[in-house]
């Protein structure tokens, strides 16, 4: 579905921010982007719609490489949500807003319309229609980000960094909108330092490094690995490390009813 | 597009670069630039203002930003086009018009030297070594310090459009500027939502307390400093002389 193919990338400043990327992600799972700051996380989910193209190598999408497309053509099948929520929000009312990407993608009025209303629904957004997007909160605005760029149905879902400076209740309202898109069928890709938000998951993880790809996997098989751990300064999902550390030999769990479940079992009471 | 935006974007914005005019006071670099600019002003043929445009290159060559006051000048030619265009339709000659719109570039490049070859910190020197009050020097700083920044966040607006389908270059000229809307928008509403955050910051590690802050570091002239003045002031003079 997307694939890298011997991937390099030079910004216009000299800096090479991508190194030999050769990866491949498979429709309807969820991604992980994992790395510490400056690893090249965001440059190479910028090239996934064409915002960048590669120096040298290929970016192919559904087939297609991305050097020949428009950002506009690929956009419509490729979300992407970014990182800063008012770098998106600029219309007078959440309903323009949520319209804004519809009128670029969709002619067909009542398609448009029921996206519309699903957007607002889903989001829980409704309240807020003829409201202005500045004047919601940060984890509202977030909602509102994602529902602009679901409202075209893309197929793919890029979201950078959903969780920063989302309280607890807005995270977990965050996993359960993302489990459920992927549920019907979006492929899901998510740049994060949040490891213990990816945890529940339980997402294909790619780990980079100094602009390369050092490992791909799942997510237990990543953060078992001290090595890679110490070399991508990433920490192990408490979860995971807790059951290390209990050298409990069942699958970790994916959150603490699991767990507390899971220990109970095996204590028998 | 964003590409040649930022390519642009580097005429206007200091980087750190050594070399012998860099290492100058910066109230010596601001003089040669008012030395530029005044005779950029005065001159009034062509071969003066070629002149004046070898004497810019050279500096620049000297200062090894060439390449970035290219980008400058380029910039300035879109908006001295214009400049020679109006002029011819307002029935001027097109020699002159021609020497007006050179003028505006000359103009441009010799103010857009001193921004490159000068950094926010010492312009700030500068401005309180003239004893501009200091909440004007802080004002001007800030905003020059805040060029390159604001640069960035409009490149993340404007891909975060683009992935939401946005066009800039698509339709006629109305349309294009209308395009405009959903990049100017979040980028005002940033800046002004960081300008009061900023406010707040510098309240809240006691800016204002005292009416005039003290400084770490005092301007003091070195013997290259002492040599470049006349140097270039004579050159000037020269100048001025022969533009007269």
């Amino acid at each position: 579905m997307i694939e890298f193919k011997n991937v390099n990338y030079i910004h216009v400043n000299g800096i090479q921010a991508l190194k030999e990327i050769n990866l491949s992600i498979k429709p309807k799972t969820i991604n992980a982007l994992v790395g510490s700051n400056g690893t090249g996380k965001t440059t190479l989910a910028r090239h996934i719609n064409g915002l960048l193209k590669p120096t040298s190598g290929n970016v192919l999408v559904f087939g297609k490489n991305t050097k020949k497309i428009s950002v506009a053509s690929l956009s419509k099948r490729i979300g992407m949500v970014f990182q800063n929520s008012n770098h998106q929000l600029f219309a007078d009312t959440v309903k323009n807003e949520i319209l804004f990407g519809l009128n670029n993608f969709e002619t067909d009025s009542q398609i448009k319309k029921n996206r519309f209303e699903w957007a607002l629904n889903f989001f829980d957004l409704k309240k807020y229609e003829n409201t202005s997007p500045l004047k919601l909160s940060g984890g509202e605005k977030k909602r509102l980000c994602i529902a602009s760029v679901l409202a075209w149905n893309p197929e793919v879902l890029i979201l950078d960094e959903p969780t920063v400076g989302q309280d607890q209740v807005q995270k977990e309202k965050m996993l359960k909108f993302i489990s459920n898109l992927n549920k019907q069928g979006k492929t899901i890709i998510i740049i994060s330092h949040d490891l213990e938000f990816l945890w529940p998951l339980k997402p294909n993880t790619i780990v980079m490094a100094k602009g390369r790809i050092k490992k791909t996997g799942k997510m237990t098989d990543i953060f078992s690995d001290d090595e890679l751990l110490n070399q991508t300064c990433l920490m192990r999902p408490q979860l995971l490390d807790l059951w290390m550390k209990l050298n409990i030999k069942e699958e970790p769990p994916g959150d603490i009813t699991e767990a507390t479940d899971a220990i109970r079992r095996i204590n028998g009471s | 597009m964003v590409v040649k935006m930022y390519w642009i974007s580097k005429g206007f914005i200091f980087t750190k670069v050594d070399s012998f005019v860099h290492k100058l006071d910066p109230r010596v670099k601001l003089l040669i630039s008012i030395q530029f600019f005044t005779l950029a002003l005065l001159v009034s043929d062509l071969i003066d203002l070629a002149i004046i445009f070898i004497g810019i290159i050279l500096l620049a060559s000297i200062s090894k930003i060439l390449s970035r006051l290219i980008r400058t000048m380029l910039f300035a030619l879109l908006f001295s086009g214009i400049i020679l265009g109006i002029n011819i339709i307002a029935g001027y000659s097109f020699i002159y018009s021609l020497q007006i719109a050179l003028r505006f570039v000359a103009i441009v490049c010799s103010t857009s030297i001193f921004f490159l070859i000068t950094s926010p910190d010492e312009l700030e020197y500068v401005l309180r070594w003239f004893r501009i009050p200091n909440d004007l020097v802080f004002a001007f700083v800030t905003a020059v310090r805040f060029v390159p920044i604001i640069l960035l966040d409009a490149l993340q607006i404007i891909d975060a459009q683009k992935s939401r389908g946005l066009e800039l270059e698509r339709g006629n000229p109305i349309t294009r500027i209308k395009n405009f809307v959903p990049i100017l928008v979040p980028l005002i509403v940033n800046e002004v939502i960081r300008s009061g955050e900023l406010a707040e910051a510098m309240e809240s590690r006691c800016y204002g307390v005292v009416k005039k802050p003290t400084v770490l570091y005092e301007l003091q002239l070195n013997i290259n400093d002492k040599l470049a003045i006349p140097f270039c002031t004579s050159i000037f003079i020269l100048g001025l002389l022969f533009s007269i």
